[in-house]
């Protein structure tokens, strides 16, 4: 058995090893490391906006890697978040716009359950084609979300296009709408209280009820639980919709929390970014509250070194690849070498 | 009509060959045993690597070695994350995703400091004769170096995966490992090389693109080719012979949607519809290929003496 703390001791390695890379890399360029290194906090939390920036981008992250672990968990290896993501934020778009002279306690609703059922519907094709079909989920989930992304570069140049301006992108939804904002000096808005709610109630639902209870038993042995009297495909299915709709509601928070609009590309890849923070988050759905959080630090920040210091702000994802690289590696070895 | 035709299969062939060159790698890799999904950042990494060491020296073979070199690079990570330490494959393959775009990327924003890197595609080899076939000879045979090497590399890898022992290692090491370690073969071995020639392989491919095909880099340079890749894997039921042709059907949507465009067959602002084309053919491959075939048994299973 691996103790608790040797999971935990993974991180420092990680993390050591990340500071590392990016320390030698910048030193080799003629960059001045520690000062990048300082910048990252500093453009991450040093003036409130930065705060509320560093936020912002949690929402997404934490979101897209619930969706993913929580498909994880029953085996179904959802690959295809950001595609759900663009379209549960153009199904909610396209209801939202339509909602000039409705009050907001009823749009909004009405908003949010399109963002899920969009999700939903982009996950419901490779969800069927795994279940009837038997076909595995990673490609048709990838594929998923290149059509997805085209669908929207399609209608926010085409049919959805605001005539008024060069950029690819629709007129503002009706301000009844938007998301209400924490303080109207900043962009944080109260998508933010939403997000970690869905991540408790997701605790909830894996480690507190039954159907939490067969969904891990799933992704432990589908075939003891197929024996046990589960149905693995209904419990498949619960725990793909469930992952497809937290997807949506993530591009619903993107539109209607921080754009007003839907543009091209309103995902710079968050959909794939969430496997990354799934990982570091040990797959758990607390864990990758931290997780999220801590990413979120790093782009905004790493953002901010990019305009302070020129230093390109991809290096950020160098990093964060070799920490969780190495916390998963590091995490593997201490569990093999107990076991033998 | 013809010329449209002919441009479309002319295409269809120039773009089959990234897809062909990723898959041939891949179907290496997952006969051993290994998948690696960060295929697509790879191939965007040999771009990179490949257009900027031949801005640098003026050598396309330099650069085409360096891409090849920065692949295996890529797979060797990748080996030694699943391979030796044993964590999920599958995980592995989407951090290395970000792992060499943002390598690609974070180097060529340093390098846009000083200069655009820019060369010119390498020109085209006539084949003597065939080339002078109507029709036939603009589709086959009027293409860069690249393009041929393509399909010399899927029928010598071809040979060499059905012909040789070391062919028949690779195959026996992802179906049964443990026999074949019973029999004194290093399983491991064989799953680390194949893991890094698929990466080799993908940066060769990265490399076709920036110096065969475009001539610049683009974050974007890749465009979904590397996941095609690894569906052509499966359509060709782990052979470099039938990859040929998956290969080509992919190149020929690929084909087919950019001279719709190019053009001028589409309302501009309808472009984007088109592109999902290659995409929906990817789908309906998924769909009627499925289960024709078995997978390799010890795919993404790893192996260690128990």
């Amino acid at each position: 058995m691996v103790k608790k703390y040797q999971n935990y001791l993974s991180y420092p390695i990680g993390l050591f090893l990340a500071i590392l890379v990016f320390s030698v890399t910048l030193l080799l360029l003629g960059y001045d490391p520690i000062s990048a290194l300082v910048s990252i906090p500093t453009g991450a939390f040093g003036r409130p906006n930065s705060i509320s920036e560093t936020l912002i981008r949690f929402i997404p992250l934490l979101l897209t890697a619930l969706a993913f672990l929580i498909a994880l968990k029953a085996r179904f290896m959802n690959l295809g978040v950001e595609g759900q993501l663009y379209i549960g934020g153009l199904l909610a778009y396209l209801i939202g716009a339509r909602m000039e002279i409705v009050p907001s306690f009823i749009a909004l609703p009405l908003i949010f359950i399109a963002g899920f059922m969009g999700g939903v519907l982009w996950l419901a094709i490779p969800l069927i084609m795994k279940t009837k079909l038997g076909i595995n989920e990673i490609f048709p989930t990838v594929v998923m979300n290149f059509i997805a992304m085209f669908v929207i570069a399609w209608l926010t140049i085409g049919p959805l296009k605001d005539p008024n301006t060069f950029n690819p992108r629709t007129p503002f939804l009706p301000e009844s709408t938007w998301l209400p904002l924490l303080d109207p000096k900043y962009r944080l808005h109260v998508g933010i209280f939403l997000v970690v709610i869905i991540a408790l109630i997701i605790y909830i639902i894996m480690y507190k009820t039954t159907i939490g209870y067969k969904i891990r038993a799933v992704g432990q042995n589908p075939r003891a639980s197929e024996h046990g009297g589960v149905n693995v495909t209904r419990v498949v299915i619960t725990a793909g919709l469930l992952s497809g709709g937290i997807a949506g509601i993530a591009g619903v928070l993107e539109v209607f929390g921080v754009h007003h609009y839907l543009i091209r590309g309103f995902s710079p890849g968050f959909g794939f970014q969430g496997i990354a923070v799934a990982a570091l988050g040990i797959f758990h759905p607390i864990g990758v509250i931290f997780a999220a959080f801590f990413f979120a630090v790093l782009q905004i920040g790493g953002e901010s070194m990019q305009r302070g210091a020129g230093i390109p702000v991809d290096i950020i994802f160098i990093m964060v690849a070799v920490l969780v690289l190495t916390v998963l590696i590091v995490q593997k070895w201490m569990t093999t070498r107990k076991s033998s | 009509m013809i010329e449209f035709i002919t441009s479309i299969l002319a295409g269809g062939v120039l773009l089959s060959v990234t897809i062909l060159f990723v898959s041939i790698g891949e179907v290496y890799n997952e006969r051993a045993g290994v998948i690696n999904l960060g295929l697509e950042a790879i191939i965007t990494l040999g771009a990179f690597v490949g257009l900027w060491v031949t801005f640098e020296t003026g050598d396309y073979i330099l650069g085409t070695l360096a891409a090849i070199v920065s692949g295996a690079g890529v797979g060797l990570i990748h080996s030694l994350t699943c391979v030796k330490m044993r964590v999920n494959q599958l995980i592995a393959g989407l951090l290395i995703l970000s792992l060499a775009a943002g390598l690609a990327n974070f180097l060529y924003n340093i390098v846009l400091k000083k200069t655009v890197p820019i060369v010119t595609t390498l020109p085209s080899i006539y084949i003597p004769f065939l080339s002078d076939i109507p029709v036939l000879g603009e589709i086959l045979f009027q293409h860069n170096a690249f393009v041929y090497l393509a399909y010399f590399l899927a029928i010598v890898f071809g040979l060499i995966l059905y012909k040789t022992t070391l062919g028949l290692k690779i195959r026996a090491v992802g179906e049964n490992p443990e026999a074949c370690d019973a029999a004194g073969i290093n399983v491991n071995l064989i799953r680390h090389l194949c893991d890094i020639f698929s990466g080799a392989m993908a940066g060769l491919a990265g490399a076709y693109l920036s110096l065969g095909y475009l001539g610049l880099y683009d974050s974007g340079i890749a465009g979904g080719r590397g996941w095609i890749a690894i569906i052509v894997v499966i359509f060709s039921r782990w052979s470099p012979y039938r990859a040929i042709l998956g290969s080509l059907i992919f190149g020929l949507g690929y084909s087919v949607a950019a001279n719709l465009i190019g053009g001028g067959y589409i309302p501009s602002n309808w472009n984007y519809l088109v592109l999902i084309m290659p995409y929906l053919v990817a789908l309906v491959v998924i769909v009627l290929f499925r289960g024709t075939t078995k997978a390799p048994s010890a795919l993404t299973v790893p192996y260690w003496r128990k």
